[in-house]
C-alpha cells in the first residue's frame, strides 16, 4: 500500500524547460535543472525505505524545517536519486542531524564549510558512487552526483539554506551543490573509515564530514614513507588552517584522501592507521615564530604554544582522518579541512 | 512506461519545501529597575578582540556604576567542550541577573552568540545579543527560528576587527549607554 503524500501538488506543462525555470523563480532549485518529482517517482524512492513517509528524521536548520521521509523523497526525486540510493540520502541527512555535527553552527556560518559524504560498503559500484579517478569531480557517477545533490536540495528547501540570507557564507564552495564519493577499500592497506567506526563491512554506511574545502597536496620528492607522512602533517598545519582560530584544538576532523599508490607506500611502513595517524600529528605543527608577533600574541592567549614553542594543529592523532580513494596517477593528495566546531558522524543506510 | 515518457501535457509535481515555522516569540524581560547591586553577564567567545575589549570596558562602566559584571568566555560548541560550554552558559544565566551574548560578527558566531542569549532569555532574565550591524538580519532571522522574535538586539557598526583600540574604547563608551537601555535599566 503507498502512503499518501501530503506536500503541495501542482500542475506545470510537462516540459523540463518549465520545471527549471519554475524552479529558479520559486527559488527551490540549486541553479541547475532538475527532474519533476511527480508522485510516481517519489512513490518510488519511498518504496525503497523501511520508514513511512511522515516519519520526521529531524529539524533541518537554519529555519528547522521538519524533514519528513515524504519531503525528502521529493527532494532526492529533484536531484535524480534512483531508489536503490536512496537510503544512503536518508543515513547522511541523518548523520549531520545528530547534535555534534554542529548543523546549526554550520548551516549559517560565513566559512564555505559543507557535509561532504563518504561511502563505504559493498554497493559503492551498483550505486555508481565515484571511489577512484576523479572522485571529488569529474568521474560522473549516478550515485555520486545526486546523492550529494539531494542532501543539499534537502538543506535548501527543508532547513531554509540560503547563501546570502539565512547562510552567511562568505565564497561557499563547488561541494555544495553536493559532495559524495566512496573510499576505495580494497585498495586500502588499513581497515576501512567504516570499519575504524565500528560498523561491519557488510553495512552501506555514509560518513558526514563538515569540510570546508578541498585542499591539494602533491609530492615527488619523498620517496620514504616517513618522509612523506612528515610533510603532508606539515603541509596540513598551514598557518591560516581553521584549527589555528579555534581556542583549542579538541574538536573537529581533518579528513586526507590518500591516492592507492600512497596507501600502498604508507602502509608499509605504517601497518596500523594508528601509527600512521601518529606521525601526521606529530609533524603538524609549525613553530611560533613562524607567524606574525600580533597572531603569536593570540596563540599564546589562548594557550596553543606548547613548552617547545610548537602551535600543533589539532589535540589528537584521531583528528587526522585518511581515507583511500582517487585514481592509480599517484602523486597527489586532497585534505579535506576542518570546520572544527562539527564532529563527524557515521549513520548505516537502512534497507 | 514512465508517467514521464508518456505522451502527457502536464507534469502534476509535488513541491519540495517545508512550510514556514511560526512565528513565535517566548516573553522578553526588562529590569525596570537601577543596574546598581546587579550582576551583569558578558559573554563573549574569546576570539573577537574587539568585542572582549569593549567587554573589559564595559566591566569597569559596570563596576563604577555599583554593578558586578559576570564575564564568560564560551567555548567550543561540540565534543566534551562542548558539553562544557552548555553548562557554563546555563550556570552563568542562572548566576546573574541580566546580560549582554556576541558578538554577532560572523555566521556561527551571530548564531552562538544569539543561542545563548536566548538560554539566558528562557533563564527568565532580560537579555541582550550583541551583532555587528552586517550580521543584525541574521541574528533577527536565528532568533526567530528559535521562537524568541523579540529578542533584543544591540546592534554596533561593522566591521570593529582591526579599528584602533582608540576606536574601540569610544565606541564602548557611546554603546553603553543604550546597553543598559535595552535592559530596562532606569537611572
Amino acid at each position: 500500500m503507498t502512503a499518501e503524500l501530503t506536500s503541495p501538488l501542482i500542475e506545470i506543462a510537462a516540459d523540463p524547460v518549465a520545471l527549471y525555470e519554475l524552479s529558479l523563480e520559486q527559488g527551490w532549485g540549486d541553479g541547475a535543472p532538475l527532474l519533476p518529482p511527480t508522485d510516481e517517482r517519489v512513490h518510488q524512492l519511498l518504496a525503497a525505505t523501511p520508514l513511512a513517509a511522515d516519519h520526521v528524521l529531524g529539524e533541518l536548520p537554519p529555519r528547522f524545517g521538519s524533514a519528513t521521509v515524504e519531503l525528502v523523497a521529493i527532494n532526492a526525486a529533484l536531484a535524480g536519486v534512483q531508489p536503490e540510493a536512496f537510503p544512503l540520502v536518508i543515513a547522511g541527512l541523518q548523520g549531520l542531524l545528530v547534535p555534534e555535527w554542529n548543523a546549526f553552527g554550520l548551516t549559517t556560518t560565513t566559512s564555505s564549510v559543507f557535509p561532504m559524504l563518504m561511502v563505504n560498503g559493498p554497493s559503492r559500484d551498483a550505486l555508481h558512487i565515484d571511489y577512484r579517478a576523479g572522485c571529488l569531480g569529474g568521474a560522473a557517477g549516478r550515485g555520486s552526483m545526486t546523492i550529494g545533490r539531494a542532501v543539499s536540495l534537502c538543506l535548501r528547501n527543508i532547513g531554509g539554506q540560503r547563501a546570502g540570507e539565512t547562510s552567511r557564507t562568505v565564497f561557499g564552495q563547488p561541494a555544495r551543490f553536493g559532495l559524495c564519493f566512496g573510499e576505495w577499500e580494497e585498495r586500502s592497506p588499513w581497515p576501512s573509515l567504516a570499519e575504524r567506526r565500528g560498523f561491519s563491512t557488510a553495512e552501506e554506511v555514509v560518513t558526514v564530514h563538515g569540510g570546508k574545502g578541498t585542499y591539494p597536496l602533491a609530492d615527488v620528492n619523498n620517496d620514504d614513507p616517513a618522509d612523506l607522512a612528515y610533510t603532508i602533517g606539515k603541509s596540513l598545519a598551514f598557518p591560516l588552517n581553521n584549527w589555528y582560530l579555534e581556542l583549542t584544538g579538541d574538536s573537529g576532523q581533518l579528513v586526507l584522501l590518500v591516492n592507492p599508490m600512497w596507501a600502498a607506500r604508507l602502509g608499509t611502513s605504517y601497518p596500523k592507521i594508528e601509527s600512521f595517524q601518529e606521525a601526521l600529528w606529530e609533524s603538524a605543527w609549525q613553530p611560533i615564530e613562524l607567524f606574525r608577533p600580533g597572531n603569536q600574541q593570540v596563540l599564546r592567549d589562548k594557550g596553543r604554544v606548547d613548552a617547545q614553542g610548537r602551535v600543533r594543529l589539532a589535540a589528537r592523532p584521531d583528528q587526522f582522518v585518511p581515507v583511500v580513494c582517487g585514481g592509480l596517477g599517484g602523486l597527489h593528495g586532497v585534505a579535506l579541512t576542518s570546520f572544527v566546531q562539527s564532529e563527524m558522524q557515521s549513520v548505516a543506510a537502512a534497507r | 512506461m514512465s508517467e514521464l515518457a508518456a505522451s502527457t501535457k502536464t507534469w502534476s509535481i509535488r513541491l519540495p519545501t517545508a512550510p514556514p515555522a511560526a512565528d513565535v516569540s517566548a516573553a522578553t524581560f526588562l529590569l525596570d529597575r537601577p543596574i546598581k547591586g546587579l550582576r551583569v553577564g558578558l559573554r563573549h567567545e574569546g576570539s573577537w578582540r574587539s568585542w572582549m575589549l569593549i567587554v573589559d570596558e564595559w566591566e569597569h562602566f559596570l563596576r563604577r556604576d555599583g554593578a558586578e559584571p559576570v564575564v564568560l568566555k564560551a567555548g567550543g560548541r561540540v565534543g566534551e567542550e562542548g558539553e562544557q560550554t552548555r553548562a557554563d552558559v546555563e550556570a552563568w544565566a542562572k548566576d546573574i541577573d541580566c546580560g549582554i551574548s556576541g558578538l554577532g560578527t560572523c555566521g556561527s558566531c551571530t548564531s552562538n552568540s544569539v543561542h545563548d542569549a536566548v538560554t539566558l532569555e528562557q533563564a527568565g532574565k532580560p537579555a541582550i545579543v550583541a551583532v555587528c550591524d552586517e550580521f543584525a538580519q541574521h541574528g533577527r532571522n536565528m532568533a526567530r527560528f528559535l521562537g524568541h522574535s523579540n529578542l533584543k538586539a544591540l546592534v554596533l557598526p561593522y566591521p570593529l576587527e582591526a579599528l584602533p583600540e582608540a576606536e574601540l574604547r569610544r565606541i564602548a563608551l557611546d554603546y553603553y549607554p543604550q546597553f543598559l537601555k535595552l535592559l530596562g535599566a532606569t537611572a
